[in-house]
């Protein structure tokens, strides 16, 4: 049981470390970068891979119980909704751009695309 | 000073390296990185120059500062009444402090009996095992009904400000064009499917959250705020036509008004007949289970639904202008 016990602490505490220097980078990132997507890119991880491995480390502390369902819940709550948060700034970057292209390559279809989706929406409103 | 190392083995080192890392001089693959160095701001010299004149002018031209010679003295009595009064209410301030009594003291105001009896007695009076709800429910809830009203006239303020006239303006390319939504991007079918998904969950959280207002930590004015965010995300996955089939101006009316005019009866109710320790006819209920604790659930409820309201509201008026 005490070995157990050491165990799950030592794992739970080695994953919070892991989190912990995952956000690290990620700050390293936001400050380092300076052009939005590359930013962003950085940020995310933070907001996805740095969470999730910190929220499995409270789950393993906390041990089998109900608190450990709710941080699942939480890691699932935050793994759909802030990809597509990131997902959303990148296109509102893409579409209002006009000099995109200076800072990252653009396929030639995409560019028709984005394009494209600029007119309709002029024409839309 | 002399040189132990060249500067070549010098540059070789860890430390090194990694400070030219860090600084985003160089990447250990890939030699220079490729990101392009940020453009320098540059002061539009023509815009300062324009928002000048334009200020000189309104200057003369309303205050007639050339003619109006009361004015003039004004403009020159203003900064120095400014600073005296900022140095007098200064002064009062660091004079009311230094009377506070010091920290820890035993006479202190907030180690008097009144926290005491609410720990002790909350829950026989209240019948609210969560007693910071018992607090801002029943002892204290016509603060919190106050609270409530602010929210309230805090939209109908934002409204005067920021509600558009549907008279003028809108329907022209250039007018909108201006405003900061014409861009966002519209029907994008990522945050539709996961909106579609997480929404109906967001808002139950929200109305568990009230419901258990008197249970568990929560209550009207979080649980209402989850419910907000819920509504808010909607409305940015699928537009206002979505919405306005189920919320509109007067639906927001008609809820703010029922439910702050419940709250103020019912609790005026309850002071008419003698708040606590009086025969009041609402029953308590065994604490502990949902349906309890008189009137606190229900002004939970109302509580709840003025902040949802306020949220989305005050996210539509930034947005458009309007519901």
């Amino acid at each position: 049981m005490e070995i157990l016990k050491w165990t799950q602490f030592t794992l739970g505490t080695l994953m919070l470390l892991c989190g912990i220097l995952i956000f690290i980078v990620q700050i390293l990132g936001v400050y380092k970068f300076k052009y939005v997507l590359n930013r962003m890119h950085a940020a995310a991880i933070g907001d996805t891979l740095g969470i999730g491995i910190s929220l499995v480390g409270l789950m393993i502390l906390s041990g089998w119980n109900f608190t450990t369902l709710k941080l699942g819940l939480v890691v699932v709550f935050l793994w759909c909704s802030s990809p597509v948060s990131s997902h959303l700034i990148s296109r509102l970057e893409a579409v209002t751009d006009p000099n995109i292209d200076r800072y990252c390559e653009v396929q030639e279809e995409i560019r028709q695309i984005l394009d494209d989706e600029n007119k309709a929406q002029k024409e839309e409103e | 000073m002399s040189k132990q190392i060249s500067e070549e083995e010098y540059k070789k080192r860890m430390f090194v390296r990694l400070k030219q890392w860090i600084s985003g001089e160089k990447d250990p693959y890939l030699g220079n990185v490729e990101i392009v160095p940020q453009r320098e701001y540059v002061p539009d010299q023509k815009r300062a120059e324009r928002y000048r004149r334009d200020r000189d002018r309104v200057f003369a031209r309303a205050y007639d500062t050339q003619h109006n010679r009361f004015y003039r003295f004004f403009m020159r009595f203003y900064k120095v009444a400014a600073l005296l009064c900022c140095l007098a209410l200064v002064t009062i301030l660091l004079v009311e402090v230094s009377y506070l009594p010091p920290i820890g003291s035993d006479s202190n105001p907030s180690s008097n009996e009144v926290s005491a009896k609410y720990i002790e007695d909350g829950l026989q009076d209240t019948g609210a095992v969560n007693i910071v709800t018992g607090m801002i429910l029943d002892y204290r809830a016509f603060d919190t009904f106050g609270e409530s009203n602010v929210l309230f006239i805090a939209t109908c303020t934002v409204l005067i400000l920021l509600r558009n006239d549907k008279k003028k303006g809108k329907g022209s390319a250039e007018e909108e064009e201006k405003r900061d939504s014409y861009y966002e991007p519209k029907n994008d079918s990522i945050l539709q499917v996961v909106s579609a998904v997480l929404v109906p969950i967001i808002i139950i959280f929200g109305i568990y959250v009230i419901l258990n207002g008197h249970l568990s930590p929560g209550g009207g004015f979080s649980g209402g705020a989850i419910i907000g965010a819920g509504l808010i995300l909607y409305l940015n996955a699928f537009g206002f036509e979505k919405t306005e089939r189920f919320f509109t101006e007067k639906t927001y009316k008609w809820i703010s008004f029922c439910a702050l005019t419940f709250y103020c009866l019912a609790k005026s109710y309850s002071f008419y007949t003698g708040a606590h320790h009086l025969e009041s006819g609402i029953p308590l209920g065994t604490p502990g289970a949902i349906i309890s604790s008189g009137l606190i659930l229900p002004l939970n409820i109302c509580v709840g639904m003025v902040v949802a309201c306020t949220m989305y509201a005050f996210f539509a008026l930034f947005r458009k202008g309007g519901f």
